[in-house]
Parts: C-alpha cells; sequence; structure tokens
C-alpha cells in the first residue's frame, strides 16, 4: 500500500508503516497526484472523498493507493474522477477565516483527516 | 400601470399561411394576435396584450438561420414589446430549433425576457434548455390549452420579474439548474408512494433524473476484415441526386436506404447531401467525402475487405429527435443482420 | 416485535426547583442535571438555556439532538449498549416527551456547524425550530482530545435526554400508537399477496465526528444486519455525527426515523414492511463493496419486492449508496433512494459525487448549497463568532448587525436524508 497525503500529522506518524509520499500542496493536489498513478495501473484502496467536511474547508486529505500496479482499474477511475469534480465544485467558493481562529482549526483538521485514514488502515490491515 | 406588450412567433402553418408547402415563407409580421395567438390573449386578460405576430416557415427559417434569425429579430423589435412568446412548437422539431433560436436571441440580443412551449422529446429542447424557460408540452397541437394557460401564466411572471420556482412548480422542462422548493408531502412519504408504484409497475417521476450515460458495449473485433462484409449508414445525408425520398435537411422524419451495385464512385452528378447542418458545397461535388463508396470499392478490389454492401442507408443527423434516431438504427441494424452484413462504417459531417 | 408508543404532548418548557412534566410542560431542575452531567470527569461545567418555537434565538453550534424518552414496559432500556444494558428493545411499552427535545451545544473541533434559528426564514428549513428545546452548553476539561471530547458532549446529550425522560414514566399518555413487526414467516402467512419491502439504511461510519453506534457498537466494524424498525425507536441506533449539519442524522432523527413511520403507515394495507437492513459507511473501498455486496445478500434472502434506501452525509457515501442500489436492482429487487444534492450555489453543478442508469427513482432532500440570508437573532446560544467558518459560510458570511448568509448545509437537518423533510428540488 502507498498512502499520499498532504498531512504532516499524517506522514510523520511512526505508528504507520506503510509506504507514504507527501504532497506540499492542496487537495486537489493530492486528488491529481492519486489520479496520475490511477494512470499507471495502481488501484485505489480508500475513497477519497473520506470524511463529510468539504473540499473548502479542510485542507487536508490523505489517500490510500495499492503499492502493485497493473492494467488501469476502471472504478478507480471513475472514482478519482468524480472526486476531483466534486472537490472544484467546492473550491470555488473558498471560506477563509480569521488568523486566530485558523491555527485551532488546521490542527482540529488534521487530526480528522489522520482518524479517518487510521480508520481506513484498520481496515485494511483485516485481511 | 399598463398591459404588458407580447409578440408571439409562430409558424406557417400556426400563421395559417399553408402547411408542408409553405415551409419556404419568409419572415412577416402581423399586428395583432395570428391562430393560437388569440388563445394566448384571452389567457393574459387585463395583464398583457399580444401587439404583434412573426410568421416564418420552419423551412426558411432553418436553412436560412443567420439571416432568417436577423428578419425576425428586427420586426420583432419593431413592435416594442416586454416580452416574446414564441410557439408552443410541441414535437415538430424545426419549428422548436426556430422557437428555440428566436427566443434566446431575444433574450441574448434585445434583452427582453422570452418563452417558448415544446414536448419533451422535440430536439430543440436539448439545444435550448439552458438559454431559455421552455414550458413542457403535450406532443402534439392537441394540448394547446394546456399550452396556452401554463406559458401564459409563466410569461406573465417572468415580466413582472417575479422568482422564478423549481421546474415542477412552474411546470418548464427541467434545465439542469436544480432549484429547492417545499412539496406538499416529506421525503420518505413520497419515496414509499414512489416505491409502490415502482413495484406495481405503474409510472413515476424521480426526482433528480441521473445523468445520462448511454453507455454502449464495444463488439468483438471482426476476425478476419479480409472476407467481411462491410455496410456504410451515414447520418450525414447522402442521397441520389434529387433526394427522391425528400428526407429533410434536418428533424429527419425517414431514413433512405440505396442501391450501390455497380457504383464504385458518387459524382456531382449523381449524388448530393441533403444535410442541412453543414456547408454543403465539397459533400455535393464528391459525395465520397461524406460516404466513401470509392475507397471501399478499392479495398474489395484488392482483397482489404471481402465485399461492400449492397445497399447504403442514410438520414440527417441535424436536429434529428434521439427517440428517432434510435428508431432507424434499430431497424436499420435488423436488415443488415439479415443481410449477413458483419460490420459497418457510421460516418456524420 | 411489537411496541406501544405512548406520547406525551409538551407545549412549553420552564426551569423549576422540581423536574416533572405537568399539563404538558416541562419542568426542569437545572442544578439537579448540572450534577448529573459534571459526574463525567471530562467536563469541566455545564449551562442550560431553553429555546421554544417561535422566540428569537439562534443556537450555535449544534452537535446533536435527543428526544426525551422512556421505557415503560418490556425488556432492557432507552439507549441499550450506551445508557441502559445490551438488553434487546423493541417491545413493551415506551414514553415520548413530543414536542421536546435536547440540543447540545459547544466547540467540539474546528468547523463549528450546526444553526437552529428557532423563528424567522432559518425555521423553516430545520424541524427543530418547532421543538420546545433544552440547549445543553458544555465545556470540556482543558486539553482534552477531540475523541474524548466528542464522546463526552454525545454522552451529556443522550443523559439529558434519558433524565427528562424519566419524567414522562408515570404520566398517562395523550395518544398511543402501536408498532408491530411479525416474524418473516408470519407475515408470509399474514399478508401474502402483498408486495415485501424492507427498509435499507445507511449509517455514517467513517472515523472521529463521523461515527454510528447500535446498541453502542461501533458500526464501522459491523457487517450489515438486521434489525427491528421498533428497536430504532428505543434508541438503538446514536449519532456520533458531527459533521455536515444539513444531511447528518441526529439521534433524534434515529428515534424518529420517517422512513420507519411512512411505511408502517402502509403496512398491512399496500405492502409487508418485512424489516430493515442497516449499513455501512466506511472510507475503505473494499468495505464498500462487502458492505454493497452484503446488503444485496440480505435483501434477497429476506425475499423482498422492494426497498428503500436512505444514505447519511456527503461525498463518498453516494458511492455506497450507488453500490446498495446498483446491486439490490441486480437481484430483481426495486429501489427508491433518498439523498441531497451539492449542485453549487447556483444549481448548475453535478449534484452527486456518483451516479448510475439503474438509480431510476430518486428522493431528494434539496440542494445544500443553496445561499439563505438568516436575520439576526435577539439572542444566540452558542458561539455566534463560528459563523464565518461554519460549514457553508464564507469570509463576510457573519454581517455587522448580525445575519448570517450560508449555504443551507449549516442548518441542521435541513437536507435531511431520510425524507424527513418537505425540502425538495428539481
Amino acid at each position: 500500500m502507498i498512502l499520499i497525503t498532504n498531512n504532516p500529522k499524517v506522514y510523520d506518524d511512526p505508528n504507520i508503516g506503510c509506504d507514504k509520499e507527501f504532497i506540499d500542496g492542496s487537495i486537489k493536489d493530492v486528488l491529481v497526484a492519486v489520479r496520475d498513478r490511477i494512470h499507471i495501473g495502481h488501484k485505489l484502496l480508500s475513497h477519497p472523498l473520506s470524511g463529510s467536511v468539504k473540499p473548502n474547508e479542510t485542507p487536508y486529505k490523505s489517500i490510500l493507493i495499492s503499492k502493485e500496479a497493473g492494467n488501469m482499474d476502471w472504478d478507480s477511475l471513475q472514482i478519482i474522477e468524480n472526486s476531483i469534480e466534486v472537490c472544484e465544485k467546492f473550491v470555488r467558493y473558498p471560506i477563509k477565516c480569521g488568523y486566530n481562529i485558523q491555527e485551532r482549526l488546521l490542527a482540529d483538521f488534521s487530526e480528522v483527516d489522520y482518524q479517518l485514514i487510521v480508520a481506513a488502515l484498520a481496515s485494511a490491515a483485516n485481511k | 400601470m399598463g398591459k404588458y406588450r407580447v409578440v408571439h412567433y409562430i409558424n406557417q402553418f400556426f400563421g395559417q399561411i399553408g402547411g408542408e408547402e409553405k415551409v419556404d415563407h419568409k419572415p412577416e409580421a402581423r399586428e395583432g394576435f395570428v391562430g393560437p395567438g388569440m388563445a394566448f390573449n384571452a389567457a393574459f386578460g387585463d395583464k398583457a396584450e399580444i401587439v404583434g405576430t412573426v410568421i416564418c416557415g420552419d423551412s426558411y427559417f432553418n436553412e436560412n438561420l443567420e439571416a432568417a434569425t436577423k428578419e425576425v429579430l428586427d420586426l420583432i423589435k419593431s413592435f416594442e414589446p416586454d416580452i416574446v412568446i414564441a410557439g408552443p412548437a410541441f414535437n415538430a422539431g424545426r419549428y422548436g430549433m426556430a422557437c428555440g433560436t428566436v427566443a434566446s436571441t431575444v433574450e441574448k440580443e434585445l434583452g427582453i425576457p422570452a418563452i417558448t412551449g415544446m414536448y419533451v422529446e422535440n430536439p430543440g429542447v436539448d439545444s435550448f434548455k439552458k438559454d431559455i424557460y421552455i414550458i413542457s408540452t403535450k406532443n402534439s397541437a392537441a394540448g394547446m390549452r394546456d399550452a396556452v394557460k401554463t406559458m401564459a401564466a409563466f410569461a406573465l411572471k417572468l415580466a413582472a420579474g417575479e422568482e422564478i420556482g423549481a421546474s415542477a412548480e412552474e411546470g418548464y422542462i427541467p434545465n439542469g439548474i436544480r432549484v429547492n422548493f417545499f412539496e406538499e408531502k416529506r421525503g420518505s412519504e413520497r419515496a414509499v408512494d414512489m416505491l409502490l408504484a415502482k413495484m406495481a409497475g405503474k409510472p413515476y417521476t424521480t426526482e433528480f433524473p441521473m445523468p445520462d450515460f448511454d453507455r454502449v458495449e464495444p463488439r468483438p473485433a471482426v476476425k478476419d476484415i479480409t472476407k467481411a462484409t462491410i455496410a456504410l449508414v451515414t447520418s450525414g445525408g447522402i442521397v441520389p441526386k434529387g433526394n427522391p425520398d425528400h428526407i429533410e435537411s434536418s428533424s429527419a422524419s425517414k431514413y433512405g436506404k440505396y442501391d450501390i451495385e455497380g457504383v464504385f464512385d458518387l459524382t456531382e452528378n449523381t449524388y448530393e447531401t441533403a444535410h442541412g447542418g453543414y456547408d454543403p458545397v465539397a459533400a455535393n461535388q464528391d459525395a465520397d467525402r461524406v460516404l466513401p463508396v470509392d475507397i471501399l470499392r478499392e479495398y474489395e478490389k484488392a482483397g482489404k475487405i471481402g465485399k461492400l454492401h449492397r445497399y447504403f442507408y442514410s438520414t440527417t443527423g441535424n436536429g434529428t429527435a434521439v427517440a428517432s434516431a434510435k428508431a432507424y438504427a434499430a431497424a436499420i441494424g435488423k436488415e443488415l443482420v439479415a443481410d449477413g452484413v458483419d460490420a459497418v462504417i457510421l460516418t456524420s459531417t | 416485535m411489537k411496541l406501544e408508543l405512548g406520547h406525551i404532548h409538551i407545549h412549553d418548557i420552564q426551569f423549576d426547583s422540581v423536574s416533572r412534566v405537568e399539563n404538558g410542560t416541562l419542568f426542569v431542575n437545572a442544578e439537579e442535571l448540572r450534577e448529573h452531567l459534571l459526574e463525567d470527569e471530562n467536563i469541566q461545567s455545564v449551562s442550560f438555556e431553553i429555546a421554544r418555537p417561535g422566540e428569537s434565538i439562534r443556537i450555535l453550534p449544534v452537535k446533536d439532538v435527543i428526544e426525551p424518552r422512556v421505557k415503560v414496559q418490556g425488556s432492557g432500556g432507552i439507549f441499550p449498549g450506551i445508557l441502559s444494558k445490551v438488553s434487546t428493545v423493541g417491545s413493551g411499552r415506551t414514553h415520548v416527551l413530543k414536542g421536546a427535545a435536547v440540543v447540545t451545544t459547544g466547540k467540539i473541533v474546528g468547523f463549528q456547524e450546526g444553526i437552529i434559528d428557532m423563528s424567522g426564514p432559518g425555521a423553516d428549513y430545520t424541524p427543530f425550530s418547532k421543538l420546545n428545546n433544552l440547549v445543553v452548553v458544555c465545556e470540556p476539561v482543558d486539553g482534552l482530545k477531540q475523541y474524548a471530547h466528542e464522546k463526552a458532549v454525545r454522552l451529556a446529550g443522550l443523559k439529558a435526554a434519558a433524565y427528562l425522560g424519566k419524567l414522562a414514566k408515570d404520566v398517562d399518555p395523550d395518544e398511543v400508537e402501536v408498532y408491530e413487526t411479525p416474524s418473516l414467516k408470519e407475515g408470509i402467512e399474514k399478508y401474502p399477496d402483498l408486495p415485501r419491502v424492507a427498509y435499507v439504511q445507511m449509517l455514517q461510519t467513517q472515523g472521529l465526528l463521523h461515527d454510528t453506534y447500535v446498541y453502542g457498537v461501533d458500526m464501522k466494524h459491523s457487517l450489515p444486519t438486521m434489525i427491528y424498525p421498533t428497536e430504532l425507536m428505543d434508541g438503538a441506533v446514536v449519532s456520533g455525527n458531527c459533521v455536515s449539519a444539513c444531511d447528518k442524522n441526529t439521534t433524534y432523527h434515529h428515534l424518529n426515523n420517517p422512513v420507519v413511520h411512512d411505511l408502517f403507515a402502509k403496512h398491512g394495507t399496500e405492502l409487508n414492511f418485512v424489516g430493515i437492513i442497516i449499513t455501512n459507511e466506511n472510507v475503505y473501498l473494499a468495505d464498500k463493496e462487502r458492505s454493497s455486496d452484503w446488503s444485496a445478500k440480505l435483501a434477497e434472502f429476506f425475499g423482498v419486492d422492494g426497498v428503500i434506501i436512505s444514505q447519511e452525509g456527503f461525498g463518498n457515501p453516494d458511492t455506497d449508496l450507488i453500490m446498495n442500489c446498483k446491486k439490490i436492482e441486480a437481484k430483481g429487487i426495486k429501489t427508491v433512494i433518498i439523498t441531497d444534492e451539492y449542485a453549487g450555489r447556483d444549481g448548475a453543478s453535478q449534484s452527486l459525487a456518483d451516479a448510475d442508469a439503474s438509480a431510476d427513482a430518486v428522493v431528494t432532500g434539496g440542494n445544500a448549497n443553496m445561499l439563505v440570508s438568516l436575520p439576526p437573532m435577539e439572542k444566540v446560544i452558542g458561539h455566534p463568532e463560528v459563523a464565518n467558518v461554519i460549514a457553508g459560510g464564507f469570509e463576510g458570511s457573519l454581517q455587522q448587525d448580525g445575519t448570517i448568509v450560508v449555504e443551507l448545509q449549516a442548518i441542521t437537518g435541513a437536507t435531511n436524508e431520510l425524507g424527513f423533510n418537505r425540502l425538495s428540488a428539481r
């Protein structure tokens, strides 16, 4: 498995043992990186639109893909393309907020993304 | 406040000029209402009145799009309307395209609210539903009364600048813009009712139509193309010179089946295009450009294909309803299978 | 399984020295309740407010809404596996304080979402503006982790609702409804000619702030299974879902599941409401595949002719919804799905994150991106300054005079995907 993420909390966690790749960018950048991998045959293992926090609210996203690459998986492609479309639909209307709330918010959003991918990893581990 | 000034756009038939023989009628203007305009006028009551009617033949309009639109618009402008109503066109394809063009251009260039009415399968719907409101009508003039009622009420709303609600509330064909509104019953009850209808095989209307996929499974590749019988089918409107079957230039109501036994090349003297949606000069000079008979005959001779099928099928894709196209394809397909054809080359424009 | 639901109609709520229900008024001894909730070491302070229908009050941010209920007869207790023992509920008799609710609020984690306006245009978009609400404002002890904070507030809400519910135990209900689900065998014998219908309920199960508990079990760790409709009425399903105010199911929604009620309304006459299949919405794709295969398998096993499928939340649950729909339809079982939409502020974007031609019978709770302008209220319970960062809010959402311009998604329950509301879209 490869974990593609822009969330430092996820990337830096020593307890997450699989291969990790850090994307220094936005949610869309993470989605595009995943899409590029799907094009060359990796399979999507977790859903890119994890959680109900909207793409224009949280800056963090972590996605699991297969380590092995085979023939391109149509379902993976459909899901990632639909997810990119949803993301674009939302980031047209950015939510900005005051600096003093910003710090605390970021920590919270980071925690939620972290917990959601941990839950997905738990499912992956039960194989 | 005085009455709203309404201009009504209609075709040669509703304009009481004539039927198919008058489809080339050039645009003209009349004072007051004509034909179905009378019903509209009555429906408006004291709120609005039809001050002028513009009439144009469907063929003239569709085959001279730019010029006709300008002429029609000038005539409409001369009446200084507050609102413009086109049609309703019901299921008539060319009339629908004309109404859609007129209404959308009026809005865009004159800044005047304009509406029309069509049956949901009219090709004009897909072309114009995002540009103007199209009131949903029955598929023939038998639905005139209901159409007038809904169109008149809606036109008044638009003219008054009132807020427009959801398609289900106002009666316009869903145009892809989702609008919230409150139903009588709560969602769960609507779901139970919908399921009961669906299980009983009764009609129901989904509240959210899924996007159209129309995915077609590709057939397996032809095993040996050198032995295959290939047929030519086109929506590019290629027909024998003179268009003996009178296939329409748009909104085709039929397709043709033509024998090319012994024909090795399509020439200016023997074939032409009936399609009104592209510049016909190149196709009229050499119809092989749209229907590659000459090339396939060469391949036949060289053994690259088994043989070119004796018949080709042709229609015009321009503004032709999807439902019609599907029906033609089903019929043509049946014959091709019966004739032992292995593969089809389908050309458009 | 048969349950009698006794409704005690509540028309008013007041603070008083003795907690009781009298002539349709709910009296609350705030001090007593506060002490009870402070038994949880993770909670530092608790305060209460009252919000009645029609008052000029705005509550934000809202975490959960819970209806006070109590078991009067029959096995188990309200909120089994959490507040009560794990014994099976859903039979006997339960009393309900109808018209009252507990609303929990407080700044758990960043996105402060969930607005309830008790009057004005915003009131039309939430069912909770029609209730007499006891608002519970909890502050956690300093440094409490997010997970523990959410749990503390969740339990506080359930405890408060159970405390109030107990007050109804010996009160004569104003009306009693009876709900009964026969066994599969009894059902076939009793209603041989009626179409058999099951309800497939999808529960949010993604992780922190996105969880649902069934008899105290985290549903993300469960395979899809069956449950009796009346078990829901006793609080078998509890919400730990704090995100996406408009389309998350509050515990109140679970207790008053409208699909359950509307199927029961026609049970025995137009259809045979066989039972409920509960399933989850995990992030891991293989889990989605497994669960949707399982739901379809159960539907086939129960021999139903049709199902209603409801979902919860935004984004990836659309994938579960479509999987469930496709696979159940493939078994020859007719489906109707209930969802909501994110069609953009102009209503022109693609409403769902996934789609399929077999989903040809859809009920929608409306477009959650629609902008609404909520006028200022005289009183705001909670934290008004969070309006700018509320889901669906934006820089400038909160205006000088207290007006909030937000997307519908910020209003609690606005586009509920159980079909709780009359809001729709075309």
